[in-house]
């Protein structure tokens, strides 16, 4: 029998660098994307003929040049489906397949936070960062009138590359004052500020607004377009608009990353840590090659701390406070009927009907929250935050419970027609 | 019209090979994908298939548009039909 296979689970900085160092090592690597191509997030590649527009390019293509010169199989448009106690792997779309891996590295990178807002299920409104990846795809601006809001850096570099492209956004509406800690900023790592001052530069050519201290507080369809209520430090404003990108920070994508008995299971990059692309390369590659000398050894694996990593994460908190606000609070203000839960349309007053301290089991099968197809990700957060005392407090890892698998929804017609290698005879039954 | 086409409902509508069926429908200015179960219309919304809102029907299947790449000929429908009255 052949040696099992390392499933790698998502092909972005972490993923192929963990891929790149087990291969070397001699392992044999199964790399599992959704996208078509591999790229993740930062490096996410344009359509063939397209001009690509994420920075940093030169490192992805080194990167992919070592991947490719190494014996490495990829599966695209591949959904992994889960991990089950056996540690049998199911992966699901282009490549359906049931298989025990030696090991399971999960590099799923991160996923945005979106507070809810009146208007906020509307048509053509979107994270930023969907707006953000059909740019990248496309090589084009989204088009219309587009307003970016909420907190945190993406949205001042997703204005920065509508604006390159032609299509500058109506405004940027940031929760916090970014820009009243100076002092702070300065410490930054000289890579950050030279991002951070090449995107302002271009924002404030095309004359861009950017309101601080500013929220969304109410979208609504007209017409075809979008009536976005603003509330500012000097008074409300109405902007009408075709589009919304809203953002409000970056969380881990650790969503059904589980521990196993029958297989190790390492998670490497931002759904690890959100430390940003240079810490997710370098977790990335630290972990491929602890878990290859682990795999060849047989002995437990140990990472190295890395230096790069700990930079980072200075840097991240930094960043963390000087983007900090206090608009949490308005999860409590919000009108009874704002949608909480997009996936079963709970609302903040199907949240209050369940008490003031609420269970994950009250939450789950009274209130249906984090039941749906998305299992409480985008949900989660504000559930948590909405019920608790405080909603500033950041709230627990899993609000609602640990995801199950599958990890998103699938065929039946796919897990039937999966071809297993489990190399195992039909699954032991279980409880015995 | 030469070149690959998708069906949307009664519409034709290019793409470029590796185009996403939501990129391919938000270019043709459809936003809006349906009703969905509960009252939150199907549209794209995080863009990255963890939302789940932006489901649609091909081929009898309900997959995220925005993981699924067009392909010539693929007819793509609202998740539930809706009742024009």
């Amino acid at each position: 029998m052949t040696k099992a296979q390392v499933l790698v689970v998502g092909a972005g900085l972490a993923g192929v660098g963990a891929a790149v160092e087990l291969a070397r090592a001699g392992q044999p690597v199964l790399v599992a994307d959704r996208a078509p191509r591999a790229g993740g997030a930062i490096h996410r590649q344009p359509l063939p003929g397209r001009a690509a527009i994420s920075s940093h390019a030169a490192r992805w293509d080194r990167l992919i040049a070592e991947a490719q010169a190494l014996p490495i199989d990829w599966a695209f448009e591949t959904k992994f489906a889960g991990l089950d106690h056996t540690g049998t792997a199911l992966l699901s779309g282009a490549t359906n397949r049931l298989m025990r891996p030696a090991a399971l590295v999960l590099a799923l990178g991160a996923r945005e936070a979106v507070r809810p807002r009146t208007g906020w299920t509307l048509p053509n409104v979107t994270t930023a960062g969907a707006l953000q990846i059909e740019l990248k795809t496309q090589g084009l601006a989204p088009q219309g009138r587009v307003l970016l809001a909420g907190n945190g850096p993406l949205l001042i570099a997703v204005a920065a590359q509508m604006t390159r492209l032609g299509n500058p956004p109506v405004a940027i509406v940031e929760s916090a004052a970014p820009f009243a800690h100076p002092l702070h900023s300065l410490a930054l790592p000289l890579s950050y500020l030279r991002e951070a001052a090449g995107y302002m530069a271009t924002l404030i050519r095309a004359r861009v607004p950017i309101l601080t201290r500013a929220e969304v507080v109410a979208i609504r369809a007209e017409g075809t377009a979008l009536s976005v209520r603003v509330e500012t430090p000097k008074g409300p404003r109405v902007f009408t608009v075709d589009r919304v990108g809203l953002h409000d920070g970056i969380r881990k994508n650790d969503g059904g990353v589980t521990a196993c008995a029958a297989v190790p299971v390492l998670a490497l990059g931002d759904c690890a840590e959100v430390l940003g692309a240079r810490a997710a390369l370098a977790s990335g590659r630290a972990g491929g090659i602890a878990l290859a000398r682990a795999l060849t050894n047989g002995t437990p694996r140990e990472t190295v701390p890395s230096t790069t990593l700990v930079r980072e994460r200075a840097a991240q908190q930094r960043l963390a406070r000087i983007y900090a606000h206090d608009a949490m609070a308005r999860l409590a203000d919000l009108p009874g009927g704002t949608v909480i839960c997009r996936c079963e349309g709970g609302t903040l007053d199907d949240l209050r009907a369940l008490g003031p301290t609420p269970r994950v089991r009250e939450l789950r099968l009274l209130g249906r929250f984090g039941m749906g197809p998305c299992q409480g990700r985008s949900c989660g957060e504000w559930v948590a935050r909405a019920s608790a005392d405080d909603p500033g407090l950041p709230p627990p890892d899993t609000p609602l419970g640990r995801a199950r698998w599958p990890l998103a929804p699938i065929a039946i017609a796919d897990l039937i027609a999966a071809t297993s290698d489990t190399g195992a005879a039909p699954l032991p039954s279980e409880g015995t | 019209m030469s070149g690959p086409v998708i069906y949307w409902r009664d519409r034709i509508l290019a793409f470029t090979p590796g185009e996403s069926v939501a990129h391919a429908l938000t270019r043709a200015g459809i936003a809006a994908f349906g009703p969905g179960p509960v009252g939150v219309p199907r549209a794209v919304f995080c863009g990255i298939g963890q939302c789940q809102m932006c489901l649609v029907q091909i081929d009898g299947r309900t997959v995220e548009a925005c993981l699924t790449l067009c392909r010539d000929g693929l007819r793509v429908g609202p998740e539930q039909e809706i009742n024009h009255d």
